[in-house]
């Protein structure tokens, strides 16, 4: 049982962390509706598990990644808004994923997987997901500290960073590909339908608290963090589904945010004037 | 550094920015933006592209810095044809483009926003000493050193049109686009950008490209103007 509490407080970190910056990232790059196009991917994957008989997981991972690497391509390509293509991809992934669960043999909704897809587990939490958790971690994190003078100019204004030279396209390319894989790994402990409630409430109440874009980041992912560990202990002592936990945390933090955030503006204004 | 008067002129005997015969059409749109529009400027040129709002002197900026792909034609720029090798020759330009303002909760600090404009030309985009001490040089060159740390977004629209030029000129362009750059300036700043700053400019060699729709506004040192209307180069004067 301690062993269980001990993997599932270190993967909600990993977890959390990864969302906070992610949510931030996508934010201010206009990629708000990625993950929703992303983690819906991976439903309608694991769906078609059900109907092929192969791994859930497997072939969810494999919609979804498609999906985070396919985006950016198609909406240069057609000249479309990329949140316009997002949310295309993610009612046709609905649509497939009611498809392929009436299509499968025998009563698959109350199977056990399908509800891991949806809400998460913490029991699918193994050493295997921590190593590849704490692996994308590190790439996200050198990513954005070797990387931060070229993405900073992106995230104030994309139009401009292009005119002086910094290759946006393929920046965008990559932190749309993150967010994949973020969405995927994170899929496992909140479930398709909460994975962006980790992305984005960090990320609103980080944007309550600071006025600077590296200070915002990092606080998203402290939030996210704190988010996802005080979820996972509710849940152990609440005897509450995981996902919900989580959001119900980050919902409260959120909540408190936003108080110290309006007395942080009013200070400023006192100042100012 | 201001160049001896024969560096200068050798200078400008060299072609900076050419187009032949460029027609420019927004996506989905079957009227071009700009249409069949040739034109030669030279290295350290002062050159004002003039007109009324809508006559296509943005898409023409746009255009020859390849943010906007023309469907007929040829652009050259330093040298390069654009858009193909555009990325090749963005890192010696600068652009201050016309819809700059960012609003309230903007989260960059002003001396970041002008750093950014080095960001794009240093290994990996990390700065070094010389280069922070540059960014507080054209902060001061604005009178806006003692904004440094403030958010770029708590700023007025004058002073962050101020900053946005600053961010231009610490990358020591070549060649500069400035699209409306007196939009947010007060009269006296206006003055001190047109009869300080822009000569200075000339007389460094660098190219500049001055969009403005003032059709009164004359920049002193100014060797070529562009008179634009509905997409179309309708008189130049030299």
């Amino acid at each position: 049982m301690l062993r269980l509490l001990i993997t599932a407080t270190v993967a909600g970190a990993l977890a959390g962390s990864l969302c906070g910056c992610t949510g931030v990232l996508c934010d201010r790059l206009g990629l708000r509706t990625v993950a929703f196009a992303v983690a819906h991917g991976a439903l309608a994957g694991a769906a078609l598990s059900f109907l092929v008989g192969v791994n859930s997981i497997v072939l969810g991972m494999i919609f979804a990644l498609f999906t985070a690497l396919i985006l950016g391509p198609l909406a240069d390509t057609f000249d479309i808004p990329i949140d316009m293509v997002s949310m295309t991809l993610f009612s046709l992934y609905n649509a497939l994923t009611f498809i392929f669960l009436i299509l499968s043999p025998g009563i698959v909704l109350a199977a056990e997987k399908v509800s891991q897809v949806l809400w998460g587990s913490v029991l699918a939490v193994t050493l295997d997901y921590l190593i590849i958790l704490s692996t994308i971690a590190v790439l996200y994190a050198l990513f954005l500290v070797i990387l931060w003078h070229r993405i900073a100019p992106i995230l104030f204004d994309r139009r401009l960073a292009e005119a002086e030279g910094i290759n946006v396209r393929a920046y965008t390319y990559v932190l749309i590909a993150l967010t994949g894989l973020v969405v995927v790994f994170t899929l496992r402990i909140t479930g398709g339908f909460l994975v962006f409630s980790l992305i984005y409430i960090p990320a609103s109440s980080a944007l309550q608290l600071s006025e600077n874009m590296k200070r915002i980041v990092a606080l998203s992912a402290v939030l996210g963090l704190i988010s996802a560990v005080s979820g996972v202990y509710f849940s152990f002592f609440a005897d509450l589904p995981v996902g919900s936990s989580i959001v119900i945390c980050a919902a409260v933090i959120l909540l408190v945010a936003s108080v110290a955030g309006y007395f942080r503006r009013r200070s400023l204004m006192k100042i100012v004037s | 550094m201001a160049l001896k008067p024969k560096a200068r002129r050798d200078l400008q005997n060299k072609v900076a920015i050419k187009l032949e015969n460029v027609s420019t059409y927004y996506s989905g749109e079957t009227k071009p933006a700009i249409r069949d529009v040739s034109l030669e400027i030279r290295v350290g040129d002062l050159v004002l592209i003039s007109g009324p709002n809508g006559s296509g002197k943005t898409t023409l900026l746009e255009t020859i810095l390849g943010l906007l792909k023309p469907r007929e034609g040829e652009v050259l720029l330093l040298g390069h044809s654009i858009p193909r090798e555009a990325s090749l020759v963005r890192k010696q330009c600068s652009y201050l483009p016309q819809d700059f303002m960012k609003p309230a909760g903007e989260p960059f600090s002003v001396k970041e926003v002008v750093a950014m404009g080095l960001s794009s030309i240093r290994p990996l985009g990390k700065l070094n000493q010389n280069d922070w001490e540059a960014v507080y040089e054209v902060l001061d060159i604005f009178g806006i050193r003692n904004l440094a740390d403030r958010p770029f977004g708590r700023l007025s629209g004058g002073q962050q049109q101020k900053v946005m030029l600053a961010r231009a000129l610490v990358r020591k362009p070549s060649v500069l686009f400035l699209d409306e750059p007196f939009s947010a300036l007060d009269k006296e700043s206006r003055a001190y950008l047109s009869r300080e700053i822009l000569p200075d400019l000339v007389k460094k060699g660098i190219t500049v490209l001055l969009v403005s729709h003032d059709v009164a506004y004359r920049p002193p040192d100014c060797n070529k103007i562009i008179y634009m209307k509905d997409g179309v180069v309708v008189r130049v004067e030299e």
